[in-house]
């Protein structure tokens, strides 16, 4: 039931074109880039120029000659120097980069591990008949589509050390390396997991009732059957839910942005947010693309293994 | 052992009864242990700048302090508020339009026609949501500033555009997918176009979807930060980078943060309640069914 005609194209081209033109293009200009090394440079030009009136005239000594004033011109200057694979050899030896690549490890590893096992876990919660469930539902989305940046704000009022909520406690949220990234991935994990459940719970009930009874035939076991039997069943969908949640997860700049600036020192310092201040705070352009490039490489590792998977579900 | 399994059963329903009301305990501990942020957010917003430490309890307005809608006067009366506010639905409505107006026919096609291969197509269309941003960001940057777009709605227009284009191509193409085909070639027997065919038809019975969809990307556009925050400097600062910015001249006022944390907060949020039918294909790329 596939329609051939060559219409189709006027109804493909427009959004592919436009895509390609505003990924590919600055794709391939970053690539460049990284071949780079960019450096803006300020040239100062003082010109004489007459000095003229209100009417536009110029302003005349008694001689006849015009006055004149000096004004300064301020140009700046990209240069281009083609180093070759410099900025990908600096990749290995900067320390910076490496504690970058280690925290969005962790943020990424600990922080999908509390998202998905607490989203499978409250699915299951969840998945019962109980009083006012739609509303408490609901007041579960919230977080998902509150403003990364507005939540970091928010956890940055609550983790406050002196006075804040959570100040009884006497951690170091914010104050201290490892508990600050730790407080990011709370942060993360506060807006994700429902997220997680919310897909798990509609998964979860689109599997029939008849198949939950005819597993209670054969064992009692709660376990067993989670093992057995749902986990199977949920299996495509937690692996399309770990692939989002990957990808999304290894962009992270936003909450480190507003929660801790990438401090205390690196320690919270995502590659995302190294690659931004290197290009566009420290305009090193050229190694700010080589880390983006090295990024979206281990991004796309990840991906290519699932990409068969993924490929299954469209087709 | 009939009289054995008899007595058995009330009991065994009894259980379970107990199970599922802890469950529902629990449940609602959690479900508030989440809430609790947003909570927060909104009892210090209402707090006098001299209440915010000195709560007692858990800041609960007229219990613990007296609350005052002064924070929400202030924030909304200065001008910048206001102008980030202004260009936040700007730039948002109009990258949402525009994705819809090329996301729609593509979506419509990968259903409908027969390419090499849709799925392929579909997939690439998809892989934009992988790519980290910062990659493209410093190339925007540079061309932007170049051809006088800096600081200009239509940077961030575009860009958001193109963010938010995978999501209406791929949830809109299964939509398309679950409306029957025949009605739009009966139509076309009676003498339709395809494009006939996709306005006359099609888009009407999409029209639910479509709304859902635009309220998602909405969302999506407004919660931008990282290219709302390099590329509009002064003149289109959005919501997000409205607040980042105030924080950095103001320094740190708790009172401020959590107002102006819940005004950028609610437009998307809302939205999203809205549109929560469809969150769950939204959000999953049209993956998983909701």
């Amino acid at each position: 039931m596939r329609w051939t005609s060559s219409v189709r194209n006027f109804f493909l081209m427009p959004a592919v074109i436009w895509v390609l033109v505003f990924t590919i293009f600055p794709l391939g200009y970053s690539l460049y880039a990284a071949f780079h090394n960019v450096t803006n440079e300020t040239i100062v030009n003082r010109m004489e120029v007459p000095r003229l009136d209100k009417a536009g005239e110029p302003v005349l000594r008694p001689d006849g000659t015009p006055r004149m004033k000096t004004e300064v011109v301020r140009e700046t200057v990209t240069k281009w120097e083609f180093v070759g694979l410099d900025n990908f050899k600096r990749l290995f030896t900067d320390t910076v980069l490496h504690e970058a690549i280690k925290v969005t490890a962790i943020f990424v590893g600990v922080g999908l591990a509390i998202q998905m096992t607490l989203g499978l876990a409250l699915a299951m919660l969840f998945n019962r008949d109980m009083p006012g469930r739609s509303l408490l539902r609901t007041i579960m989305i919230l977080p998902i589509f509150t403003t990364p940046v507005a939540a970091g704000y928010l956890f940055f009022t609550i983790f406050y050390e002196e006075g804040g909520p959570l100040g009884w406690t006497g951690i170091p949220w914010l104050s201290n390396p490892s508990w600050a990234l730790f407080s990011v991935i709370v942060v993360d994990v506060w807006q994700w997991t429902p997220f997680c459940f919310l897909v798990f719970l509609a998964a979860l009930q689109g599997i029939p009732d008849e198949l939950l009874e005819a597993v209670k035939l054969d064992t009692n076991s709660n376990w067993t059957t989670f093992r057995e039997v749902l986990l199977p069943l949920l299996m495509p969908t937690i692996v399309i839910v770990l692939l989002l949640r990957f990808a999304e997860a290894m962009k992270v700049f936003d909450i480190v942005a507003s929660l801790t600036v990438g401090g205390p020192g690196n320690a919270t310092q995502s590659l995302s947010y190294l690659a931004f201040r290197t290009g566009l705070r420290f305009f090193d352009v050229g190694y700010a693309s080589a880390i983006a490039y090295t990024l979206l490489a281990l991004v796309m590792v990840v991906v290519t293994i699932l990409f068969k998977r993924i490929r299954t579900i469209y087709a | 052992m009939p009289d054995a399994h008899a007595a058995e059963l009330p009991a065994t329903r009894r259980r379970m009864s107990m199970t599922d009301s802890l469950c529902w305990l629990l449940a609602i501990a959690v479900t508030l242990l989440f809430f609790f942020p947003l909570y927060w957010a909104v009892s210090t917003s209402l707090r006098n700048p001299a209440d915010t430490f000195t709560v007692t309890g858990i800041g609960i307005p007229f219990i613990n302090f007296t609350p005052t809608l002064d924070n929400f006067r202030t924030e909304l009366s200065t001008p910048e508020g206001f102008r980030a506010l202004r260009t936040s639905l700007f730039v948002s409505i109009t990258a949402t339009l525009l994705a819809l107006m090329l996301g729609m026919p593509a979506a419509y096609a990968l259903a409908r026609f027969r390419y090499w291969s849709n799925a392929d197509i579909t997939v690439w269309f998809l892989s934009q949501r992988v790519l980290p941003p910062v990659a493209t960001l410093i190339p925007f940057y540079i061309v932007f500033r170049n051809i006088g777009l800096l600081d200009t709605p239509y940077a961030l227009i575009l860009i958001n555009t193109t963010f938010v284009l995978p999501f209406v191509v791929v949830i809109m193409r299964q939509t398309f997918l679950d409306l029957p085909v025949e009605l739009e070639e009966s139509a076309m027997v009676d003498g339709a176009s395809y494009f006939g065919a996709f306005m006359r038809i099609a888009l009407p019975l999409a029209a639910p979807a479509a709304a859902a969809t635009a309220m998602i990307i909405f969302a999506f556009t407004w919660n931008e930060f990282l290219f709302s925050s390099s590329l509009g400097i002064t003149q289109t600062k959005m919501m997000p980078a409205h607040m980042a910015g105030a924080v950095d001249t103001r320094g740190i006022q708790f009172w401020f943060m959590a107002t102006r944390a819940l005004i950028a907060m609610i437009p998307p949020v809302l939205l999203a309640l809205l549109a929560q039918r469809y969150i769950v294909r939204g959000l999953t790329l049209g993956a998983v069914k909701g």
